[in-house]
């Protein structure tokens, strides 16, 4: 079948992708039972479901990156077998990853022709007619498009455009977006669905992955809900709400907010003191920093990623020695001190790249959960571990802390996301704690995962434990923040009572660190 | 750790060398018209009479564990550099350094007991090799400088210190050509056959040692979790340039342990010129053997069989030499190209991490360490 | 559903392996067999089995190694023994191991090539009396046990001690002297050069000293730069081609007026003499007649001060197929026509009767002795 070009309206009858019985069994695990999915054209349908529900494996298989057990793929009512990504371009569909798949070297145009480059003659790139291509559909979007810019100095928003644009260069027209909204902003994620609604309009049809409840219930024309290998439920937007579908999806009523009870802090645990902190290349991103942290209380701290947020944690953790202030812990001064002797001063820290930092993901369970531990008894005698313990130890944390996981040797990349966070909070909240930091601690997970984050923190809290909360995502530090501080370049700007504090009012103090605005109500600029 | 787990582990390695042997039979094939005209049946008398000088008689089984012994130590160096995310090409030139730090202290001590002599001398060759490993750890961890090119730097000064020290301060009085006086009662023991010496044992424990450290204590851990993540390393309290530092100095260690062994079992002194491949089979052997100590074991023994057996085969079947490296050659290249193999023998990618191969790709483009 | 691509290629690859395997394996030991057939079908009246390991290198090395295998190999067919095998040393570390797989294989005649075997040669030849040894460039010497001398006195008759290992040594001042005496007659600026591999090779240190003192016999006057390319014997010494010619040139654009050039260095020498043919002066080959070896520099080869490795390879073999032979050092020198110069072939005009009596009265001079080519240049 040759690929659709340009896509043209066939009657709502015959659906423009018809997913028949999709079933891939995987070793231990049934990944896909049965899945129907049925898009239609000019359809944005959204696919739903936790991590590791099964929406990668059946998307893998459209892709042609799987091929599954049982089951029939249909396009446009015609059978058809993907063995390869480059059939499943060639059919028409595109996907667009959640982690961007550009060069960031090279340029936007280079970026879109790579791997389906025009030839002029034998050997010769044919950039011109190309070019001319492209500007013709970035023209049509209104986009006013560098070809020539790097695709490294784009900001995502314009880097998950030019995806998009490769998507079309490609005459895709069944456009698959991996959890799109992930990386943007609330302005970006509006503007990108303006083009997903255009597109639609044109007759592309859109499957749209993603947990973020109140953005399916906004882009989607219909909702098909995934669980477990299996379709659960399929929905229209208008007859919903987003408590069904969490319930749907988890399979279980799901509290979407958790119920923080009433705080009782009590002496400050932690006190910075005009902290200042450098980057790797040594420019000085945290000015002057002061707050405190008291026992039982959950302090959060909000700010647009890349604020001097990560370096602030990293001082704080031992990762980075600190250029000038003071950090006391219960009165001890432990400015500069190693991450290994905080540890040991009972402070624990959930770091927000768990890939990069919290875990080690060719290591099994085991060891991650002994990651931090692992050089004293009962995990050690001398330089001797004790597998025994280590293993005993796992098997425990697993239970208390919930990690859906075939064993206790399973390699930590081959779980999801939201065990994995659970392996990484059970490692570090099962022990008393004076002082715990949580940076970004449910970022990219599922509702069910994030509830449950969530109700351990509180639980922390109420057991006593300082807890200094950083955060991008602003509900989540309404959430839980007994009080909120906001960083904007590098200093905090305002600290506020967090249950009186609103949206409007934080979501200012981020972008605009509160100078073009007299600070109102309980907002009490402290830098 | 399931049979399932181990067939996964192997079947690369193994199958790469079937392929190896594939073309090095076509090349014998092609080229047997050089020597005695076509002859099909080349590589069949050739790889016969491999196998039976390796292990035809008692006397190729100490000769192929004789072989074997400085690979695998070797092989060691290397491999348990990339457990911790380091690529030490520097096995030559440790090596080097051991053999005559093993040499001029056998020689100085020559007239001594051997129970005196020989641990001398072997202390000797593991502290120069152990001290010319943490050269580049060192750089590495304070300067950021690249332990692919210090050790590849460091190699040839070790070529060109040795060459100085023969010729020169260690040069023996009256040789007419220069060498290294005789190790005397510093030599290692012979324990089996005519050749089969006391060092081998040196690699027969060392395998255990090394796999026991790996994987069954913290410092083992400390050095593993360095090579999958130095920064996951570095948030649970681990010091990665020490543990870098430590771990390329114990690589020198084993290399210099391999270089003693050379010298004190087998040639009694070490001459101008001293030449070998020890050094960057090594490579090969820490490769093959996906840088586990067991692995190592094997693929040195199986890369000491070549070795060994390639001497009957050169005899028997008159095939060069050379054909020994253009197997090793093939085999490192199906290695690197797993993913060729994969192809050809339809073989899903495991999920298994090969960090060995990470490090190796990864080693030209990391960072410093913090 | 995916058909299996890859699978049917490899299967076949694979089965047709297995299949070769299975009949490889009923007719392996014969084929082993027979590949040695050809070579003693001619007939041979001498079952003496002769094996050689090379020195650190190749067989074809148009050198020391060529030239012994090529003496070898005629020393079998004189004596009508089967055609010899060799073991190419990779590395200088398996230099034992290469000769004991001889031994193993229980050959009769074992030729090992090259003085830093002669250690190795000297412990198998003790252990192996029953075994023929024969050592190219080797001499001789062992304490009063037959061991390797560790203290170089030389304590021990080799030829007593060890009856079955013949050490061939050159004298290679006289080859050098020659060529000495050529170069400092043809040398128009009185300003000569030679090249060696490296000090540290009695053979190289003895070339070089025979020819700076013949170049002195003839014109006192004459300046002789000696220059050596290593400080010790390893490849940039002896292997490489590339190494010499760039070091030749070097030697080259500081003495402008060197219009000889003499080379001792193996293969790295080859480059010098490339060097030399590129500078148009004249150069003077080394070991064997390399106006035949390297044709490519033979348009500036005036002759090569030669050491006749062949003859001396095979001379040993036909000594123990005849049972004459004896062990210990046994010199190689011009009273046995074992040295000499090469043909000068397209030079034969440069060589005026002049030049050519003073080459005869060298000859002759070092034949009976009144001509000592270790003064007043010490050889080593």
């Amino acid at each position: 079948m040759e690929p659709p070009d340009p896509p043209t309206i066939t009657p709502a009858s015959t659906p423009a992708l018809e997913m028949r019985g999709i079933t891939k069994r995987y070793p231990g695990v049934l990944a896909n039972d049965a899945i129907d999915l049925e898009v239609r054209p000019g359809e944005i349908h959204a696919l739903l479901g936790e991590n590791g529900a099964g929406k990668s494996t059946l998307m893998n298989i459209l892709y042609g990156l799987a091929v599954p057990d049982d089951g029939q793929i249909l396009l446009d009512g015609t059978p058809v077998e993907m063995r390869s990504p480059a059939e499943a371009i060639a059919y028409g569909i595109s996907m667009v990853h959640q982690h961007f798949m550009l060069v960031p070297v090279l340029s936007v145009a280079d970026n879109i022709l790579l791997g389906d480059e025009p030839v002029a003659g034998l050997f010769f790139l044919d950039r011109r007619r190309a070019h001319a291509r492209l500007r013709e559909l970035a023209g049509g979007f209104g986009w006013d498009l560098d070809l020539d810019a790097p695709v490294g100095s784009l900001s995502v928003g314009w880097q998950q455009r030019v995806e998009i644009l490769k998507a079309l260069y490609r005459n895709a027209s069944i456009l698959v977006l991996d959890e799109p909204t992930a990386v943007l902003t609330p302005q970006e994620t509006q503007e990108i669905f303006a083009v997903l609604r255009r597109l639609t309009g044109e007759g592309y049809s859109v499957i749209f992955i993603s947990h973020k409840l109140y953005e399916v219930l906004e882009i989607a024309d219909r909702i098909t809900v995934i669980r477990r290998g299996r379709v659960v439920g399929q929905r229209v937007p208008a007859e919903t709400d987003e408590d069904d579908l969490a319930e749907l999806m988890v399979g279980r009523e799901v509290q979407l907010t958790v119920d923080r009870g009433e705080s009782h802090p009590g002496a400050p645990a932690l006190v910075v003191e005009s902290l200042r902190a450098a980057d790797d290349r040594g420019h000085e991103v945290v000015h002057e920093v002061s707050f405190e942290v008291r026992a039982g209380e959950i302090f959060g701290i909000a700010g647009v990623a890349g604020n001097g947020q990560d370096e602030l944690v990293e001082a704080l953790a031992g990762l980075r020695a600190p250029t000038a202030g003071r950090v006391r812990l219960e009165g001890r001064d432990v400015t500069g001190h190693s991450a290994r002797d905080l540890h040991q001063r009972n402070v624990a820290y959930v770091p927000a790249d768990r890939h990069r930092f919290g875990l080690v993901l060719s290591y099994p369970l085991t060891d991650n959960l002994v990651l931090t531990d692992y050089y004293h008894a009962p995990f050690a005698r001398g330089i001797v571990r004790d597998d025994g313990a280590i293993t005993r130890h796992a098997a425990t944390a697993i239970e208390r802390f919930d990690v859906r996981t075939p064993s206790t040797t399973a390699i930590a990349a081959t779980l999801s996301g939201g065990n994995q966070q659970k392996v990484v909070v059970a490692r570090e909240l099962d022990r008393e704690l004076r002082l715990l930091i949580l940076d970004q601690p449910t970022r990219g997970l599922d509702v069910g995962s994030i509830e449950f984050i969530h109700r351990q923190a509180i639980a922390k809290r109420d057991a006593g434990t300082a807890i200094l909360l950083v955060s991008a995502e602003l509900d989540e530090i309404l959430e839980l923040s007994d009080r909120i501080g906001v960083m904007y370049r590098g200093r905090l700007v305002a600290i506020v009572d967090g249950p009186s504090a609103s949206r409007e009012e934080i979501g200012l103090l981020m972008a605009t660190g509160g100078r073009e605005v007299t600070p109102t109500g309980s907002a009490s600029p402290v830098a | 750790m399931t049979l399932k787990r181990a067939v996964r582990l192997l079947s690369i390695p193994v199958l790469a060398i079937f392929l190896a042997l594939v073309v090095g039979a076509v090349l014998m094939i092609l080229s047997s018209p050089l020597i005695n005209g076509l002859d099909p049946g080349l590589p069949l008398s050739a790889y016969a009479a491999l196998v039976s000088g390796a292990f035809g008689s008692p006397d190729a089984l100490v000769q192929t564990v004789v072989s074997a012994t400085p690979l695998i130590l070797a092989g060691l160096a290397v491999g348990i550099g990339f457990k911790a995310g380091l690529f030490n090409i520097g096995g030559q030139g440790q090596f080097l350094v051991g053999a005559v730090a093993a040499a001029a202290v056998g020689a100085a001590v020559s007239t001594a007991g051997g129970v005196v002599a020989i641990p001398l001398a072997l202390l000797a060759g593991v502290v120069a090799g152990a001290a010319y490993g943490f050269i580049p750890g060192f750089l590495k961890a304070y300067t950021g400088a690249h332990e692919v090119v210090t050790t590849i730097m460091l190699n040839y000064v070790a070529i060109q210190m040795v060459g100085y020290l023969i010729t020169g301060p260690l040069r023996a009085q009256g040789a007419t050509f220069a060498r290294s006086p005789s190790v005397g009662n510093a030599a290692l023991p012979v324990l089996f056959g005519s050749n089969g010496h006391l060092g081998v044992l040196f690699a027969v424990i060392a395998v255990p040692i090394a796999w026991w450290l790996l994987f069954r204590t913290t410092i083992g851990f400390e050095v593993r979790t360095v090579g999958a993540s130095p920064d996951a390393a570095r948030y649970a309290g681990m010091r990665p340039r020490l543990v870098m530092m430590l771990t390329l100095a114990v690589g020198g260690l084993l290399a210099g342990l391999a270089g003693a062994g050379e010298i004190l079992g087998i040639s009694g002194y070490m001459p101008a010129g001293y030449s070998t491949n020890v050094g960057f089979d090594g490579i090969t052997v820490a490769l093959l053997g996906r840088a586990n100590p067991i692995g190592i074991l094997l693929s040195g023994l199986l890369l000491g069989a070549m070795r060994a057996g390639s001497n009957l085969m050169q005899i028997q079947a008159g095939v060069p030499v050379q054909v020994i490296d253009v197997l090793q050659g093939v085999i490192l290249f199906f290695l690197a190209a797993e993913l060729l193999v994969r192809r050809i023998f339809r073989i899903r990618a495991a999920r298994v991490q090969v960090d060995e191969l990470q490090t190796v790709t990864r080693s030209y483009s990391s960072q410093t360490p913090k | 559903m995916r058909k299996p691509r890859y699978g049917l290629g490899a299967g076949a690859v694979a089965a047709s392996i297995i299949l070769a395997a299975c009949q490889g394996g009923g007719a392996g030991n014969s084929t082993s067999g027979s590949s040695s057939t050809p070579s003693t079908s001619a007939g041979p009246s001498n079952s003496l089995k002769i094996g050689l390991v090379t020195d650190v290198g190749t067989l074809d090395d148009k050198n020391f190694n060529q030239f012994s295998w090529e003496g070898a190999k005629k020393g079998a067919a004189d004596i009508g023994a089967p055609a010899p095998k060799s073991v190419v040393t990779t590395a200088s570390a398996d230099y034992a191991k290469n000769i004991k797989s001889f031994v193993d294989q229980k050959f009769d005649i074992i030729v090992t090539v090259g003085f830093a075997l002669g250690n190795d040669t000297t412990k198998a030849a003790k252990a192996n009396p029953g075994i023929k040894f024969i050592g190219v460039d080797q001499g001789v010497c062992v304490t009063e046990q037959g061991e390797p001398d560790p203290s170089f006195g030389c304590k021990g008759d080799g030829a007593k001690l060890l009856p079955n290992y013949q050490g061939l040594v050159f004298k290679e001042a006289q080859p050098g002297y020659l060529a000495g005496i050529v170069a400092g007659s043809i040398s128009k600026s009185g300003h000569i050069a030679a090249i060696g591999g490296t000090k540290v090779v009695p053979a190289v240190a003895n070339y070089m000293a025979g020819y700076a003192n013949g170049a002195a016999k003839v014109n006192p006057n004459v300046k002789v730069e000696l220059q050596y390319v290593s400080d010790q014997p390893d490849a940039k010494a002896f292997n490489d081609p590339a190494g010499g010619k760039a070091f030749a040139e070097q030697l080259l654009a500081k003495n402008k007026d060197v219009d000889v050039l003499f080379q001792v260095a193996g293969k790295t020498g080859n480059g010098v003499l490339q060097a030399a043919c590129n500078a148009n002066i004249h150069a003077i080959g080394v070991d064997v007649d390399q106006h035949l070896s390297t044709p490519e520099s033979a348009k500036c080869i005036v002759t090569s001060a030669e050491k006749k490795l062949t003859k001396a390879v095979s001379d040993a073999i036909k000594r123990v197929s005849e049972k004459t032979d004896k062990g210990g050092t046994v010199p190689l020198d011009i009273t046995t026509d074992s040295i000499g110069l090469a043909p000068f072939y397209d030079f034969q005009n440069l060589i005026t009767p002049e030049i050519q009596t003073r080459i005869d009265d060298a000859m002759k001079g070092l034949k009976d002795g009144s001509v000592d080519p270790c003064k007043p240049m010490k050889c080593s």
